[in-house]
This record gives C-alpha cells, structure tokens and sequence, in this order.
C-alpha cells in the first residue's frame, strides 16, 4: 500500500507563545516533527492538527517556508480542537498531516509593491508571505503591512511586527483609543483608507474577519486596485484535506486543494457561499 | 469474456466462490431489500427490484475505523492498526444505476490523493452487476442521466436474465477471474442467446421512465439561478433528515471522529463516518458562521453538486437515476422535478 494520507506525523510542542488573552485566545505553538518526519510548505498552505482523543482541525502554517527545523501555528481558541491544544503544554505531542492548499504566487510578485491588510488572526496566514517578502528585500519595492486588533491586547505578533519596521511600513490600529496607544484608532479598512495606497505596479494581500475582507477589498477597488491585484484567502469547516470529504467547497472547488488563497479576480468567478 | 449459467447452477458459482470470497446479494431483509451475506448453502435468487441502501458500502463503510491511537503515561501516541483491513468480497444483484455510481466513487477516492481505505476495498471487491429486463420502479430516470437499464459501467461482470439462464459477461479482468475459476458451470454462448439479450435490452429501453429532457439545460439553469428564491421554495418542506445522501449510491461525504474508549491512558480510535450535506453543522465554523445556514442553501448544494458542480469536474452527472432520493424522503422532494422546474423556469 502507498503512503496513507490519513495518517498525520508525530511533533512534539517545545515551545508556546501567549499572543492574545481572552476567551477567543491565541497563542502560537512551535512543533517539531518526531522520529525524522517533515515536509516542505508553501506560504499560505496548511497543515491538519491533531489532538489525538480530541480530533482533527485546518490550520495554516504560519512559519517561514525556510525554516525547516519546526512548524508554527497560531491558533485562536474557537473549537473542541483548538480549546484542546490551548490546554497543552510544551513537550505534549500532537498529529500534523499536510502540507494541504495552494500557494501565495509570491515568485510572480518579483519587483512590486506589497500591501499586507490583516486583522484578528488574519495576520498569521499572511505572516509567511511577509517573512517570504522580508528574506528576499531585495526582489521587491515598497513593502507595507497593516494590521489591526480590536485593543491593544489583541495584537498578534506584537514584537515581531515591531522589528518589521526596520524594512517594511508597519500600520497598526485598534478599534478604540486607549491611552497610550499612538498608532491609528478605527477598524483596519479605515487605516488603510486613511493612508492611500497606490495601486500602480502593487499586490494587496488581505486576511481577516469576512466582515473586515468585505470593506478591504471595496477600498482597494476605490483607490484603484484591480480584482487581479487583490489576493485573500478563505477558510471553510474541513474534515480530510484532500478534496474528499465533501463540506469544504465554494460551487466547484474545495478550498482545501483548489484554496485557500484566491485573486478576488478568481473568488469572483465563485458562487457567494463561504 | 461472455458465458451462459443455467438458473440452476447459480448456486453452485456461489458456492465456489466462498471458497475464496465473502459473498452479498440482495435478500428481504427485516421488511427491507438489502445486500445480505450469503450463508453456506443459501438459495440466492436475484428476483429483488433494487436495495434500499446502496452498493457503495463495499468500497465506503457507514463507519470505519481509520486507525487507532494510544497514549501511555504521557509518552508518544502509538498509532496502530493505519492499514486498512479487507477481505475479498463479490457483490451479487448491483443494478445498473449503482455499477455506474463506483465510476462517480472511483473519481472523488482515487483522483488527486488517493485514498487508501477506498482503493483497498476497491481492489478486493468484484461487482456482479444484475440488468434491470422488468419495468422500472416508479422513481427510475437513469436513462435521462446517460445510463441504461443494462449500463456495464462501474461493475466487474454484468448478468442479463434469460429464459431459464443468465447470460454472464465479465467486463475487468476481476470479473473474467470469477467466471474463469468456476469455467465448468458455464456454457458457451450461443447466437440465440445473443439474440435474447438483445430481446431483453431493448425491451427494457421500451418502459416509460421518468425524465429530464435534457441534463445540458438543467446544469445551465443551475448555474443561472444559484441566487434564486426558488431554492427556499423548494426546500421549505425539507426536515433535514439526510435520507436522500445516504441512500444515494454516490454521494461520498464523510464525517472524521475520535471515538474514545479508555480516559487513562487515552485509547480509542480515528473514525471515518458518513456525514451528510443537509445538516446545519456539516458546514458550520467553530466561530458559528455557516456558509449554507439554511435548508435552501442545502438543498442547493446537494443538487448543484449532482448535475452541475460534478458536470464541471468529471464531466457527468453524480447522479445516475436509481431514485432512492425521491422514494425515500419523507417529505416528497424530488430531484427529477426540481431539474424540470430549473429548466422550465417555471417560478419566473
């Protein structure tokens, strides 16, 4: 018998990081595979997580495709699965199977302006594109990156996005003031409506809340964007991964192969079902 | 590889087959026609219509167990019994409608990734395919979705009933095995028995079936009207029970489970189950958004799956006319009249 794709490898948590408190809490969790195992990834592609008793959930991989000693995801605490593996602890093992999903065509985007929108946990399927971009500086223009949470406690990747601004436009914004605060105050398509971005020779990448994508998206088209520089990704209740199990899909496709990443061109052409 | 069975020694084939096979065919059951195990020297006597559930159980269980996990002591999981485990199986009396529904089987499982459940019950099992000569039950239209009451496609030998014997065609080379390995029951066909099973499909192709008068026109009104209120219309009456996917020979959406047993130290398994396209929570995130939140958008799916989604992909219908959808719903929806009202507009 080949290889069976149901079956996840072994990789023990050596490493959790708080990144949101809160009911709907994230934190990020670093694995590394057990017993030799591994795979290569793609920015924007996922991985099944397992927590064995508990069952199985799609989350992205939100490390560097150039780091091959460990996975990191962040995961939001949501689901059985995921309030499951926010109660682990480092050296606990879970099942990971994947790489699954396509691709952010990053290659093609050689010499242009990047815009990264991202809201909520939004910013980690988007975080290995923006570390894809930052290790090759030199392939692109202007790099910029939005992101926003609803208080200052619900920034993800705080001290990362911090070293970001060493070579990239970082953007942060929370819904209200709060004192001390000096980034923008409003929700995140307002920041980026409030700092006009170009659309000449750009790619804006846009991951968040549905409702936050919506008015990215309508704002990009304002200032010009069209469908075709306009990616985002979507995500669906999925159960196998591969195309199979049948819940996943928008009119044709499953987003768990033909997905998760989409040009608004692409999602247009799509029935008004995710 | 063609051969004629006397009716009589039907039996005996049998016989010799569970020398090396567990063998099904469709026996009334509990009130209900169903695949049954053929006990040792059983009568079986291919006189049933067509099953309740379908043949797809053979290549895709209600459940079945993926794997099994143990954790001890807070070491490693131990992952065990990963392969899946299969015995050789020939499935007697499949209609037409359900051979052609493996092909649907064949392209969701074995394309892109294959799945390794799926292929190994796939490779262990001979489909016997029975023709359909009487007239058809009150919800058949495989003919409008491009089978036929005597279509090979999808099985491993197809039988046509004559007058006192069958005629016996093997189609792979699985089904040629099971009629090689029993060669001294078998006659040689003759031209007259070529001319009765010819007899036999055309007057089968003569009874009246339900229709949709074109699949080409209902995909494209399908595509047309996704945003329709007609939808709702359509499933106002749905009670969300499901009956229609599960009973249907190619609808191949499946639930992933851990079933546990033991709290300390964790054992239990990975189970695969059907699931089913019409329930809320088949879709439904854990942050309570749901795509198809209500019975219309379910009901779309499932027939925009069937005529359109599957026709985009695969290039044919997922759907191939058995029926069991429409005879089984308890609230009278009906796949061969929503593709007519699609093609009629007759809402509009």
């Amino acid at each position: 018998m080949s290889e069976n794709v149901y079956l996840p490898q072994l990789a023990r948590i050596v490493h959790i990081k708080d990144e949101v408190p809160g009911a709907r809490a994230i934190k990020t969790f670093r694995v590394e595979f057990m017993n030799g195992g591994g795979f290569d990834h793609e920015p924007g592609q996922c991985a099944m997580i397992s927590v064995f008793g508990k069952g199985e959930s799609m989350i992205s991989i939100a490390s560097a495709p150039t780091i091959t000693d460990y996975k990191q995801f962040s995961i939001m605490r949501s689901g059985r699965v995921t309030t499951a593996i926010h109660d682990m602890k480092v050296g606990d093992v879970i099942g990971v199977r994947g790489p699954y999903g396509n691709k952010f065509p990053v290659s093609d985007w050689k010499g242009r302006n990047l815009v990264f929108i991202g809201g909520g946990c939004g910013l980690a399927p988007i975080w290995p594109v923006i570390q894809t971009a930052v290790a090759n500086r030199m392939d692109f223009d202007k790099i910029t990156v939005f992101y926003g949470g609803r208080t200052s406690r619900d920034i993800m990747y705080a001290a990362e996005l911090e070293k970001l601004r060493g070579q990239a436009d970082v953007h942060l914004s929370i819904d209200s003031p709060e004192e001390g605060w000096e980034g923008y105050c409003g929700f995140v398509p307002a920041n980026v409506m409030d700092k006009p971005q170009r659309p000449d020779n750009a790619i804006a990448i846009t991951c968040g809340p549905p409702i936050m994508i919506k008015f990215v998206i309508s704002n990009l088209r304002e200032m010009g964007f069209a469908d075709e520089q306009i990616y985002t990704t979507i995500e669906n209740k999925m159960k196998c991964g591969i195309g199979k199990c049948g819940r996943c899909n928008v009119g044709t496709d499953y987003v768990c192969v033909k997905g998760p990443v989409y040009s608004w061109a692409q999602l247009k052409s799509l029935p008004q079902e995710y | 590889m063609e051969a004629i069975l006397k009716r009589n020694r039907l039996g005996q084939w049998i016989t010799e087959l569970q020398e090396r096979a567990e063998i099904y065919a469709p026996d009334f059951v509990e009130d209900t026609w169903e695949f049954a195990k053929v006990g040792r020297g059983a009568t079986v006597e291919l006189n049933h219509s067509n099953t309740v559930r379908p043949a797809k159980r053979f290549v895709f269980p209600q459940r079945e167990v993926l794997y099994r996990f143990r954790i001890e002591n807070s070491q490693s999981p131990k992952l065990t019994d990963t392969e899946p485990k299969v015995e050789s199986t020939v499935v007697f009396g499949v209609r037409p409608c359900d051979g052609r529904a493996m092909v649907r089987n064949d392209r969701v499982f074995t394309c892109g990734f294959s799945d390794p459940y799926y292929q190994a019950r796939h490779d262990n099992v001979v489909f016997v395919g029975l023709a359909c000569n009487a007239p058809p039950s009150q919800n058949c239209f495989c003919v409008s979705v491009g089978g036929s009451p005597h279509s090979e496609d999808g099985l491993d030998v197809l039988m046509t009933e004559l007058d006192g014997r069958y005629h016996v065609k093997a189609l792979t080379d699985k089904g040629s095995d099971i009629v090689r390995s029993a060669g001294d029951l078998f006659q040689d066909v003759k031209a007259a028995d070529m001319d009765d099973v010819g007899n036999a499909h055309a007057i089968a192709l003569e009874y009246s079936q339900r229709s949709i008068s074109s699949m080409e026109a209902v995909a494209a009104a399908l595509r047309r009207n996704f945003d329709s209120p007609i939808w709702d219309k359509l499933a106002r009456a749905c009670i969300g029970c499901g009956a229609c996917t599960y009973l249907c020979p190619s609808c191949h959406c499946f639930d992933i489970n851990d079933e546990v047993t033991n709290k300390s130290p964790l054992t239990g398994a990975r189970v695969r189950t059907w699931d089913n396209c019409q329930f809320p929570d088949f879709t439904m995130h854990s942050s309570g958004h749901n795509p198809r939140e209500d019975t219309g958008a379910r009901l779309r799916q499932r027939i925009c799956h069937k005529l359109l989604y599957f026709v985009e992909t695969h290039n044919m219908q997922q759907c191939t006319g058995c029926g069991r959808c429409i005879t089984h719903c308890p609230v009278g929806i009906d796949i061969v009249k929503i593709a007519n009202v699609m093609e009629e507009g007759v809402w509009q």
